[in-house]
């Protein structure tokens, strides 16, 4: 059995007050035990007082009864009886009285012969035995005892002599007594209840003397003085015990009401004080009798006053805290934190209140630009202007996050996709109108912004709609795009592809797997003559047995930020079709790298690695122009660093990127390749044509080697050659090939692909 | 005196070893005792007889037995039977008396002849009130020879209370004449209520004054009386009309019925008195 650690005082009083009536029970039931002993004592004293008071008694009766005779066979008279017997009745029925021999009526006489014989015969209403009982001694005196009807009859016989000297025998003298009444008439009885004894005595039964006593039956007379011992002692004890009783529930009252109340009030002051819930009027109110509780009511009350000032100040703080834990301290909205939480809260309130929602997401465009370029305290401010347009575009209830650098988030309640985007134009409009010229910041800051929504009957997707904003804010910062895209709408293709789970698990698996990432070349080619120097190599996913075109994995790669693992892994299979020997040897191979892995130190170690190949196979790195660089001087410095092991950088898509010259000021560019459309405009005789001829021109007297790109007709292929573009690519020379059919595509052509240093 | 204390201590002695109890059987089952104080055989015996359902061992009697004896005198002190066998203690009035005046006289008469029986010549009758009567009607019986005088101390007649003496001796007379054996109570003497005999009242009830006056004239030996002057028991009268019989008689000036007190000295004197007058008169 095991106890339990703490118990509430109410139990110790009741155990206390238990134990009290339990000790005081026993301590009655002692002393009643005490008492009925004391009782049984005296029972068996008085009983033993009834035996010799009875004793006593029948023994004065017998010695009475004896003197009586005594004196009656001493009587002259008794003797004149016995010889001259002619007025014996006179005798016997008036002289013996008469004389006092025999005390009254009760007590009869008779006269025997010496034979036994009475001297004449007895009344009938006196009856008197016929004769002496046969046996006994003529010369002794005998007493016995006989029923006769309703009655007990003593008779006492005694021998009555002529003289003196006993010397003749007269006769006999038989005296007869009612026993019970003579014996119970006495006076000295005092202890026995004279109607309770009685004597086992059949008819006819002749009882001697020295049985008698074993014959009688007797109880004690009741002891007044017992009973009223016993009746004040029992009065005693009932009173006692209510008493008792009575003072326990007094005490326990008083006890309660005294200690177990104002405890129970203090341990739910205190159980409140635990649980943060001060009780606006606390125990105050009610002073306590017990100077000691009334101190510590009075201390627990002190405390209790200073605890709640203490907890109003630590509320307080804390709300600081929390609305500082929950608001971004750049920009005043709220943060990341207060995001989830509020995000996690507003999923909970749509499953009671269903409702369309909508997912804003922005995303400041070119910001690390503008934080490389004019320093993180004006990216800073641009951030902050950006967060205060953005709030005053949103609703009055629209709450705006900064889910961290310079992407921002709103959930939008009660509204429709037409509405998001109004909402989303708003905020760029409001972002348009505000001025950056007081930052020294000229050109444009804007923002893309993606949208998802989900109507009120479709709120189990709800836990989508980030997801899908993402997708939805980097479609918007396609190129060509309004900066504002709705999921589902504007992002169907890239929807179907980043959705689709096919080109998802084909892109993680071939991230785990080698081998399934496989290069295609495409060749490019020198002019004139069309010698092919280069092979672009081009990623495919072989993928249950298909080719998975890069259109529909790289959304994913961009989305799901995989770009270095992917560079990596082209990377490997680059290094693994080089090592194959199947590349002829003295062709280059072009690899395409995103701008973020080029500050990824494992892309460039194993560029470094890589270099090797570049005694039978130059290399050349394609940095997207698309891209966006941020770390321009991580990126300088690695690139510097790639072609100290002679990579030559090429910039790809030139034209249709950030900050095109910039990167090409900035970079030590080697190559440029042209994008298609700045291709196309060779092919028109316009002035973009122009434009772009000049710039070409201009680009390859500066010293750097241009390709062009997408050259699909022989017009454009003429155009570039008349413009002294160096190199060539595209669909109208050579189709991407796998590793496998290169060797044969080769054979079919020369190479003369010239390198400049 | 030394020599004085022991002459007195040996008389004693003396006396008591003649002390005796003697029994007579007066009559089928009735035995009757006396007690027996042997003196100097140069003295006449005396029989001193007790009162009315007296023993010997009343007061007066064994007092002045015991003086009479001191004195040198043989006493010899019955007690009546009253038909009462071995009687030893005072009759109530209230008993069966079957006895008579005549039983009285007859015992009387056996105790005479038992003195003399043992020798004694001389015998002088000495009784207490109704002894005294007794003892007269047993000299107005002839008397045995051998005595010689007659002391009467306190003595009475038989008193009836106020019944007349007459209808009453009628009564009984008549109921004897009927036979009628039912005890008939009626006073005599002390006795208030005296159950007795029609024969045997009868025989009590006969000795009025004028008879007891008559018995004492004719007495045949010589009477003297001891009286008192303070005796209530007496009738009125009774002391003047003693005198008038000539008897000789001592009045003894405060004595009682019983002479108990200074007044056993009295009586004893005054019987010693008279008893030394007869050793000087005629002897057996």
């Amino acid at each position: 059995m095991k106890f339990p650690d703490t118990i509430p005082i109410r139990h110790i009083a009741l155990a206390f007050i238990t134990g009290l009536m339990v000790l005081v029970s026993l301590i009655g039931g002692f002393a009643a035990y005490q008492t009925r002993a004391v009782t049984q004592s005296l029972e068996r004293q008085n009983q033993a007082a009834v035996r010799s008071e009875l004793t006593a008694a029948v023994q004065r009766l017998l010695s009475r009864t004896e003197e009586q005779g005594a004196n009656l066979a001493y009587w002259d008279e008794t003797r004149q009886q016995l010889v001259l017997p002619e007025y014996y009745p006179y005798w016997r029925d008036q002289r013996v009285y008469e004389s006092g021999i025999l005390p009254g009526r009760l007590v009869r006489t008779a006269l025997y012969t010496r034979t036994g014989t009475p001297l004449e015969p007895n009344p009938e209403n006196k009856p008197m035995p016929d004769r002496l009982p046969a046996g006994i001694s003529p010369h002794q005196p005998f007493s016995w005892l006989a029923r006769e009807a309703a009655t007990i009859a003593l008779y006492h016989t005694f021998p009555i002599y002529n003289d003196e000297q006993r010397q003749i025998l007269l006769g006999h003298g038989l005296i007869r007594l009612d026993f019970m009444p003579a014996l119970l008439q006495q006076d000295s009885l005092h202890f026995t209840d004279s109607s309770s004894v009685t004597l086992d005595l059949k008819p006819g039964e002749m009882l001697l003397v020295p049985d008698l006593l074993s014959r009688l039956n007797f109880s004690a007379r009741p002891d007044p003085d017992q009973l009223r011992f016993q009746s004040i002692l029992s009065r005693t004890l009932l009173a006692l015990f209510v008493l008792l009783v009575a003072a326990s529930l007094l005490g326990f009252v008083v006890y309660n009401r005294l200690l177990v109340r104002p405890l129970g009030r203090l341990s739910q002051d205190i159980d409140a004080m635990q649980h943060g819930r001060f009780s606006p009027h606390p125990s105050r109110s009610q002073a306590m009798h017990i100077s000691e509780l009334e101190n510590i009511r009075r201390s627990l009350y002190d405390y209790q006053l200073q605890l709640r000032e203490l907890h109003g100040s630590l509320e307080h703080q804390n709300r600081e805290f929390h609305s500082q834990a929950r608001q971004d301290a750049l920009t005043g909205c709220h943060n990341r934190r207060a995001y989830e939480e509020d995000w996690e809260n507003f999923r909970h309130e749509l499953k009671t209140s269903p409702q369309g929602v909508a997912f804003l997401l922005f995303d400041c465009d070119r910001f690390k630009t503008i934080n490389d370029t004019y320093g993180h305290a004006k990216g800073d401010r641009v951030l902050s202007i950006i967060a205060d347009a953005l709030v005053m575009a949103l609703r009055a209830n629209d709450r705006l996050y900064r889910l961290g650098g310079d992407e921002f988030a709103t959930f939008l309640s009660r509204t429709t996709p037409a509405q998001a985007k109004q909402i989303a134009q708003r905020c760029q409009s409001l972002l348009e109108a505000s001025s950056f010229t007081d930052l020294g910041i000229s050109e444009p800051v804007g923002i893309s912004i993606g949208i998802a929504f989900c109507a009120a009957d479709q709120l189990d997707q709800v836990d989508d709609l980030p997801k899908q904003a993402d997708i939805a804010m980097y479609t918007a910062k396609q190129p060509g795009r309004t900066r504002i895209a709705l999921y589902g709408e504007d992002t169907e293709r890239a929807s179907q592809t980043l959705v689709a789970s096919r080109e998802t698990s084909a892109l993680f698996q071939a991230l785990a797997t080698p081998g399934m990432i496989e290069l295609h070349y495409q060749s490019i080619h020198s002019l004139p003559g069309r010698k092919v120097g280069y092979y672009e190599a081009l990623a495919r996913i072989r993928y249950r047995d298909s080719l998975i075109m890069p259109d529909a994995f790289l959304p994913v790669v961009s989305s799901r930020r995989l770009e270095t693992e992917f560079d990596l892994a082209v990377l490997h299979q680059v290094d693994t079709d080089l090592s194959s020997g199947q590349v002829p040897e003295g062709i280059g191979v072009s690899i395409n790298l995103s701008a973020q892995s080029i500050s990824r130190p494992e892309i460039v170690s194993f560029l470094l690695e890589l270099s090797r190949h570049n005694t039978l196979h130059p290399l050349m790195l394609e940095i997207t122009e698309t891209s966006l660089i941020t770390q321009m001087v991580e990126v300088r410095t690695y690139l510097d660093l790639l072609r100290t092991v002679n990579y030559r950088i090429a910039m790809d898509d030139f034209g249709t990127g950030y900050s095109p010259l910039r990167y090409l000021v900035d970079l030590p560019v080697d190559v440029v390749k042209f994008d298609i459309s700045l291709v196309n405009k060779l092919g028109q005789d316009d002035r973009a044509g122009q434009v772009v001829a000049d710039f070409a021109r201009m680009m390859s007297d500066a010293g750097y080697v241009l390709v062009a790109e997408g050259v699909e007709t022989d017009a454009v292929l003429n155009k570039v050659e008349s413009l002294g573009i160096a190199h060539v690519q595209g669909y109208l020379l050579s189709m991407p090939v796998p590793l496998a059919e290169l060797a044969s595509a080769l054979s079919t052509r020369d190479t003369g692909l010239t390198c400049s240093a | 005196m030394r020599a004085y204390l022991f002459c007195l201590l040996l008389s004693v002695f003396s006396a008591a070893a003649h002390a005796a109890t003697v029994e007579q059987e007066m009559r089928p089952g009735i035995r009757a005792s006396a007690g027996y104080l042997v003196g100097e055989r140069s003295k006449p015996a005396v029989l001193l007889l007790h009162g009315f359902l007296q023993t010997r061992e009343f007061p007066t009697v064994a007092t002045l037995a015991r003086g009479l004896h001191d004195t040198g005198y043989t006493v010899l002190s019955p007690t009546l039977s009253l038909s009462i066998p071995n009687r030893t203690q005072s009759l109530a009035c209230e008993a069966v008396h079957k006895h008579s005046l005549d039983d009285d006289i007859a015992e009387i008469g056996r105790w005479v002849n038992w003195l003399k029986s043992r020798g004694h010549r001389s015998i002088v009758l000495v009784g207490h009130s109704y002894g005294s009567l007794q003892l007269l009607a047993y000299l107005s019986r002839k008397p045995d020879a051998a005595v010689t005088g007659y002391i009467g101390a306190s003595l009475v007649e038989a008193q009836i209370g106020t019944s007349a003496r007459p209808e009453l001796i009628a009564k009984l007379e008549d109921r004897i004449q009927n036979r009628q054996r039912a005890l008939f109570t009626h006073s005599l003497s002390f006795c208030r209520k005296y159950p007795s005999t029609p024969e045997g009242l009868l025989s009590y009830v006969r000795w009025d004054q004028a008879r007891v006056l008559a018995a004492l004239r004719q007495s045949p030996v010589e009477a003297r009386l001891i009286m008192g002057d303070a005796d209530t028991m007496l009738g009125g009268g009774w002391l003047q009309a003693l005198q008038h019989v000539q008897t000789p008689m001592v009045v003894v000036k405060g004595a009682n019925h019983f002479m108990d007190g200074e007044h056993e000295f009295d009586l004893l004197d005054h019987t010693l008195n008279f008893l030394a007058t007869l050793q000087q008169g005629p002897s057996r």
